[in-house]
């Protein structure tokens, strides 16, 4: 059963092609990796699943559901949430008012309900808090819920920034480069954190990533993309030996050095 | 290089007492000193003021050039009057030997008076008064010197400073300060006097005091609405004042006896006009809302103007009243009793205040206003985040002009006129700078900027034809000094503790909420 499904999807930017008649599937409760040369289209590919870009050509469907024609928040509201390979927090705003946007879409009082006090607007305000606690607890950020998102180390912000993501209540969730900018210690915290995400809280997780390292240890997947075109689909170890790959990352004569035995 | 050092603080300050000559600055602070200290004329008074630039001079000489001992400071300080005399000597010996020849200076320098002249020439012949007035000004230099070496060798600044959070402390902590600022309830007991003096002063304030004050109260209006959209939502909005156009016309022309003789009763036409502005807000909104920052605030901008002009234009005379504007605007009576005296608009603003301020204040803490903040960080992110920006821009739009609407229905009722130019381009720059200089999103900080803002230059309406320089400058200084305005947005404490929050279900609470929500 897959969660999220692609077919044949292109995404041009004029005469350049972003991503080029890609055919992809995230299998429900899985972690599935895309990793590629820098401009190889993972972050667009990325943009288009949230609503942001819109694919010319191809489907995408979450769940049975096409997304295509659908703004982002709506495909939010539907459960895939994302993050950002270059944080993008609210910064002038504390943790927990992060949090609490990202509840924004689950939410339902509006601006009567909220000038008028009525006791419905009240009730969820005050379990939006409560959930927005939990969520901070969870990504380990306890006592940090007054302070400006901007003043946060870099560490905090990224987990933020995942809790935002989960305030959202999503089944999918998109990591862009959940790793960048961190020092293997803290990798190896993220790369636990994210297998906590599927083991607690049950939710598929589609990552974009550069560092070998975590790709291979917690994908179940991997996809390797290179100008827009899949080169290859395989299980960590299927695509290490790729020779195709290798080409791809490290050059023709590298691949015929590396080539298969 | 130290001499040259002094010799530039000297210069740089000579520059600036010649322009303030030139401003004709000098004359209105001699005439303020002559009405303070009764002097016989403003001559004394403004002479102190060149001879204390001068003194200002010695000081920054002996700052950046003089060294520890006092000879270096006087030597600083000289150098500086001497060259600052030098500078001013020679201007006021052109100035007075032009004038003595009966050349009209005035016809190139305004604020060259023949008071002015006469005060610079000391009654002495124009060479004499150049050297007498280098004299002065040199000692006055050298004075600035030694007075700074001593503040310096005594340590002045730190006495002063240490004086005062002595003060500060022992204020703080005198017995029935303490007493009171440890009782539980004394910031509401404060807001509680605060609310008491502003709802009793309009009953002592006079008549032409409470027209200044409705005034301020409709700027308050015009900054909580603009608040709204520019400091929540953060759509720069440069064309607000056609909302409040919209606002003042329709009670305008609902109430008015011409061009329509609709005489409609007030408070019915109150509603009608915030409900107008609202809807003008989101019919504006739906074109020009997919622009962003600059664009935004162009197309605004061309709004606003678009319907000044239409309210002025030959075609809608029948219509709007033209240049001409709508007179008689009916005012509020109730139960046959007239309301329309100043007094009573104040009232009547501080309530429409009052209800702007909460509504605002209840949609800032709950999820209209984080969608609000959220988008104003990140359009992109908060779309991802599941905002939908086009509704929540829309409603941003309809609400701030809503607010500004009641502004306008008010401000036409107790002007009993309106005409076009009461809306120009002037007064939505205005209602930004009441939102920037208070505090973007801050409703204390929204009410303080427009106290500061439109009574100001109430206040300073003594200093006549150089009120708004002064103003001007004002504005500066306080944006250099609080850039985040006068008072900033605070943010309330949200984050549960462990001892406040209610005791959590045993396992893994996060996940069964999940399951609830996603079967």
């Amino acid at each position: 059963m897959n969660i999220l499904e692609a077919h044949q999807v292109t995404k041009r930017f004029g005469g350049l092609i972003a991503v080029r008649q890609l055919d992809f599937s995230v299998p429900t409760g899985s972690i599935v990796s895309l990793i590629g040369p820098n401009g190889a289209g993972k972050t667009t590919f990325f943009n288009c699943i949230t609503g942001f870009y819109k694919a010319e050509e191809g489907a995408l469907s979450f769940e049975g559901v096409r997304l295509n024609a659908l703004r982002p928040d709506q495909i939010t509201a539907l459960g895939i949430a994302r993050t950002y390979q270059n944080i993008r927090l609210f910064s002038e705003m504390t943790a927990i008012e992060n949090i609490l946007v990202g509840q924004h879409c689950r939410l339902r009082s509006g601006a009567l309900g909220a000038t008028l006090q009525l006791p419905g607007s009240r009730r969820e305000e005050r379990q939006a808090l409560t959930r927005a606690c939990e969520l901070l607890d969870f990504v380990g950020l306890q006592g940090k819920g007054d302070q400006f998102a901007k003043n946060l180390p870099y560490g905090d912000q990224r987990r933020l920034e995942i809790a935002r993501a989960l305030g959202s209540q999503p089944k999918l969730l998109l990591l862009d480069e959940p790793t960048a900018g961190m020092n293997p210690a803290e990798t190896g915290e993220m790369m636990a954190f994210i297998r906590k995400l599927r083991t607690e809280l049950g939710l598929t997780v589609f990552l974009i990533e550069h560092d070998m390292r975590v790709v291979m240890g917690i994908s179940d997947r991997v996809t390797v993309l290179d100008y827009g075109v899949k080169i290859a689909e395989g299980t960590p170890l299927e695509i290490q030996r790729n020779p195709q790959v290798i080409e791809a990352y490290l050059g023709r004569g590298a691949a015929a050095q590396h080539g298969p035995a | 290089m130290r001499i040259r050092l002094s010799l530039r603080a000297g210069l740089t300050t000579g520059v600036i007492n010649v322009f303030v000559i030139l401003l004709g600055l000098s004359t209105l602070f001699g005439n303020t000193l002559r009405g303070w200290l009764r002097l016989g004329g403003q001559a004394p008074g403004a002479w102190l003021g060149l001879v204390l630039v001068a003194m200002w001079g010695g000081a920054q000489a002996r700052r950046h050039a003089g060294g520890k001992s006092p000879r270096a400071a006087l030597a600083a300080g000289g150098a500086a009057g001497l060259a600052h005399g030098l500078l001013v000597a020679l201007f006021i010996w052109a100035v007075a030997g032009l004038s003595e020849r009966g050349y009209p200076i005035r016809t190139w320098l305004a604020q060259l008076t023949p008071d002015v002249v006469r005060f610079l020439g000391l009654g002495l012949r124009p060479a004499v008064a150049a050297v007498v007035s280098m004299a002065l000004l040199m000692v006055a230099g050298l004075a600035g010197g030694a007075l700074a070496w001593a503040a310096d060798k005594y340590a002045w600044g730190a006495t002063i400073r240490s004086t005062r959070a002595r003060l500060r402390t022992s204020l703080k902590e005198a017995p029935p300060v303490r007493r009171f600022s440890g009782y539980r309830h004394s910031k509401r007991a404060l807001i509680g006097v605060g609310l008491l003096v502003v709802l009793l002063a309009p009953l002592v304030l006079g008549q032409y005091w409470n027209y200044n004050l409705g005034t301020v109260g409709a700027y308050v209006l015009l900054g909580l609405g603009l608040n709204i959209v520019v400091g929540l939502a953060g759509l720069l909005d440069l064309g607000y004042v056609a909302f409040f156009a919209i606002g003042a016309y329709t009670v305008a022309l609902l109430t008015a006896p011409a061009p329509h003789g609709i005489e409609m009763s007030f408070w019915l036409a109150l509603p009608v006009s915030v409900l107008m502005a609202a809807l003008s807000g989101i019919l504006l909104g739906i074109p020009v809302l997919r622009m962003r920052g600059d664009y935004l605030a162009i197309v605004t901008l061309g709004f606003g103007e678009i319907i000044r002009i239409l309210s002025r234009s030959d075609v809608l005379t029948s219509f709007t009243g033209g240049p001409r504007g709508v007179r008689d605007v009916g005012g509020p009576s109730l139960f046959g009793l007239d309301l329309s005296s100043e007094l009573y608009f104040v009232y009547l603003i501080l309530l429409g205040i009052a209800l702007v301020a909460y509504v605002t204040s209840r949609l800032q803490q709950t999820r209209v206003g984080r969608a609000w903040m959220a988008m104003r960080e990140d359009e992109d992110v908060a779309a991802a985040m599941g905002v939908h920006t086009l509704k929540y821009k829309l409603l941003a739009f309809a609400i701030g002009a809503a607010f500004a609407g009641l502004g306008g229905g008010l401000y036409a009722s107790r002007n009993q006129f309106i005409g076009p130019e009461d809306f120009v381009l002037l007064v939505s720059i205005n209602v930004l700078c009441v939102v920037i200089i208070g505090g973007m999103g801050s409703i204390p900080g929204v009410i303080v900027g427009a106290v500061v803002l439109k009574g100001i230059p109430e206040v300073l309406r003594q200093l006549s034809d150089f009120r708004m320089l002064v103003f001007g400058a004002l504005l500066i200084i306080m944006m250099i000094v609080r850039p985040e305005g006068l008072w900033p947005s605070r943010r309330r404490r949200m984050e549960l503790h462990k001892d406040e929050s209610p005791p959590a279900p045993a396992a893994l609470p996060l996940e069964r909420e999940m399951e609830v929500d996603t079967p």
